[in-house]
């Protein structure tokens, strides 16, 4: 199986071991506003074609394992939503249900802690969508479509600010249920709000799927087939675009999500366009899925917190949850101490690399930007690309932006990209 | 066991040669841990591969022990029409602490590589036969004999090593 997937393992970065047909080869990263981690992307190509991709990753490591060995459970519910900066609350949801498994107080967690639990992941996957979406159409060309979605992204960090006290790190919930209740009087503040947001998205929806110019850039670009899915396996919405129909909320459902109304989002297409649907399709239901719990929390009571006592049995659990960018898993290990024995996380975005790699096969270069950002990786800024003519051993360095400008022009006018 | 070994098998719908497993615990509805040996595993995630169809590779995770290494294999049995998956923790056991060596799982599972390579990183553990088990995480000055996310280095230790490349390396620029 891997034979056809060989090109990953070629890591040499100066292009020596590259492809025969291959007579360029860009080297984009390793801190690049195009890499989730700072990743190295290393493209071949023959004249504006792709013919294979590889990347090096491993330049951001933070020891975020090993410090939370030597930190007690308590101080890791703190530690944990560290592991990423948008999506924090679904990196705590994961660890406090691991440690409410491991402790035994699974049972004793509320309605109500649940729900807010709930409500602070879908608010995060709004915001994250919304984000994402914005930053796909300022890759290829479109800044007005960014300047309107991160406008209206700033409803929903308003209700996480007004909720949690937070715009991006709500760090709402402990073992054993959360610590700050959502009052009736916040939740009516945020119900004309939440309406609000979605006459907005409906609005985005309407300019990716009505607007010809930002259309014909994602439209049957990076066509990633169910077959070539399957052996890559993708996860989140990277996967649902191409007709793997997973998410965990369904298919392995946690908290609540299978007493809440909601459609299950995937599209069968496989370009970028269909992962951009089912984002905005999924911020849609999201946004009425926080709707409903806020509905529901009216006529929900219960404590909040459940007593968990610093030492945690002998024990180990994996558990996991659909984060905005896919598959979030965890796996605590307990030895009877109030310290873990090991925990291991794995974000989602590790799991989408092979994917999006086969992907970028046999594409034009101008559409890079746009493939690389298919799998949402999150931002860094300020790197360049350097992109080397072998023959003449001529090197082009270029920022972010001249190097979008390039790839737009290269698109829109039809011509060559060097 | 073999309560468990019959569910499992009733889910996946194959027979699964009851030598080749030490243990197989239920940890929740629809959610098992399957124990084999070194010497067994590939042979069992062949199996799960090839005749139950599970596809979807989660990642790995080492697991350092008193005497032994083991490497769990989170996998994801895929009932599509159902919109439904069934968690398996696949866990290596009796991987020798002296001499750690484990068979890859890279022919079944393209995303092995990356976490194959993320566990020879941070434990040092050897996979027989994976065609390109090179550095993927530590950073290019990390001495190779350290393997950090073992229990013989502690979090001081990490530190001190971690401050020496960063002065190495201002030196050196």
């Amino acid at each position: 199986m891997t034979g056809e997937f060989r090109s990953r393992f070629r890591t040499l970065t100066d292009g020596s071991d590259a492809p025969p047909d291959a007579d360029h080869h860009i080297f984009i990263g390793p801190q690049h506003p195009w890499a989730e981690e700072p990743a190295h992307f290393i493209i071949h190509v023959k004249g504006e074609r792709v013919v294979e991709a590889d990347i090096r990753i491993g330049f951001n490591l933070r020891g975020i394992e090993k410090a939370m060995e030597n930190k007690t459970w308590r101080q890791n519910t703190m530690l944990v939503p560290r592991a990423c900066g948008i999506c924090s609350a679904v990196h705590q949801n994961i660890y406090v249900r691991v440690v409410d498994r491991l402790a035994g107080v699974e049972d004793q967690i509320s309605e109500r802690a649940r729900l807010i639990r709930m409500f602070s992941l879908e608010a995060e996957r709004v915001h994250s969508h919304i984000l994402w979406y914005g930053i796909l159409a300022h890759d290829a060309g479109f800044d007005t479509m960014l300047h309107i979605s991160w406008r209206d992204r700033e409803i929903i960090m308003d209700i996480v600010e007004d909720f949690s006290g937070n715009r991006v790190n709500p760090a709402l919930m402990l073992p054993g249920g959360v610590k700050r209740d959502i009052p009736k009087e916040k939740a009516d503040k945020a119900r004309p709000m939440l309406d609000e947001l979605e006459k907005k998205v409906l609005y985005h929806k309407k300019v990716f799927t009505e607007e010809a110019s930002i259309r014909n850039r994602l439209e049957d670009v990076g066509v990633l087939t169910k077959d070539d899915a399957k052996k890559t396996t993708p996860n989140g919405p990277t996967g649902r675009g191409s007709g793997l129909p997973f998410d965990i909320r369904k298919s392995y459902p946690y908290e609540l999500y299978d007493k809440i109304d909601w459609n299950l989002v995937y599209y069968t297409e496989g370009d970028i366009l269909a992962t951009t649907m089912v984002r905005i399709d999924e911020t849609l239901e999201s946004i009425q899925m926080c709707k409903q719990i806020l509905d529901r929390l009216e006529s929900t009571q219960g404590e909040l917190l459940a007593r968990v006592k610093p030492r945690i049995p002998e024990g180990s659990y994996m558990s996991r949850a659909e984060a905005p960018r896919g598959e979030d898993i965890h796996f605590g290990i307990a030895n009877g101490t109030d310290t873990p024995e090991r925990y291991k996380i794995r974000a989602p975005s590790l799991g989408n690399i092979d994917a999006t790699l086969k992907r970028m096969d046999g594409e034009y270069i101008a559409d890079m930007p746009v493939i690389l950002r298919s799998y949402d990786p999150c931002f860094s800024c300020t790197n360049r690309v350097m992109i080397i003519n072998e023959k003449t051993g001529e090197k082009m360095i270029l920022n972010q932006d001249d190097f979008a400008r390039k790839a737009i022009k290269a698109k829109k006018y039809n011509r060559s990209f060097f | 066991m073999s309560a468990e070994l019959k569910e499992l098998e009733g889910i996946l719908n194959v027979t699964l040669p009851e030598k080749l497993i030490e243990d197989i615990v239920k940890v929740e509805e629809g959610h098992f841990n399957v124990h084999s040996t070194v010497k067994n595993a590939y042979e069992l995630m062949k199996i799960l591969h090839e005749e139950a169809g599970v596809y979807h590779l989660s990642t790995i995770s080492g697991i350092e022990k008193e005497k032994e290494f083991n490497i769990c294999y989170h996998l994801q049995h895929r009932i599509e029409e159902e919109f439904r998956e069934i968690p398996i923790n696949f866990f290596v056991t009796k991987v020798d602490k002296g001499n750690p060596k484990t068979p890859s799982m890279i022919d079944f599972f393209v995303s092995a590589d990356y976490y194959e390579r993320e566990i020879y990183d941070f434990f040092g553990i050897y996979f027989e036969s994976h065609p390109f088990l090179q550095r993927l995480i530590l950073p290019e000055r990390w001495p190779d004999d350290v393997r950090p996310l073992r229990k013989e280095y502690g979090w001081e230790q990490i530190k001190e090593i971690t401050l020496d490349i960063a002065k190495k390396a201002l030196e050196e620029d």
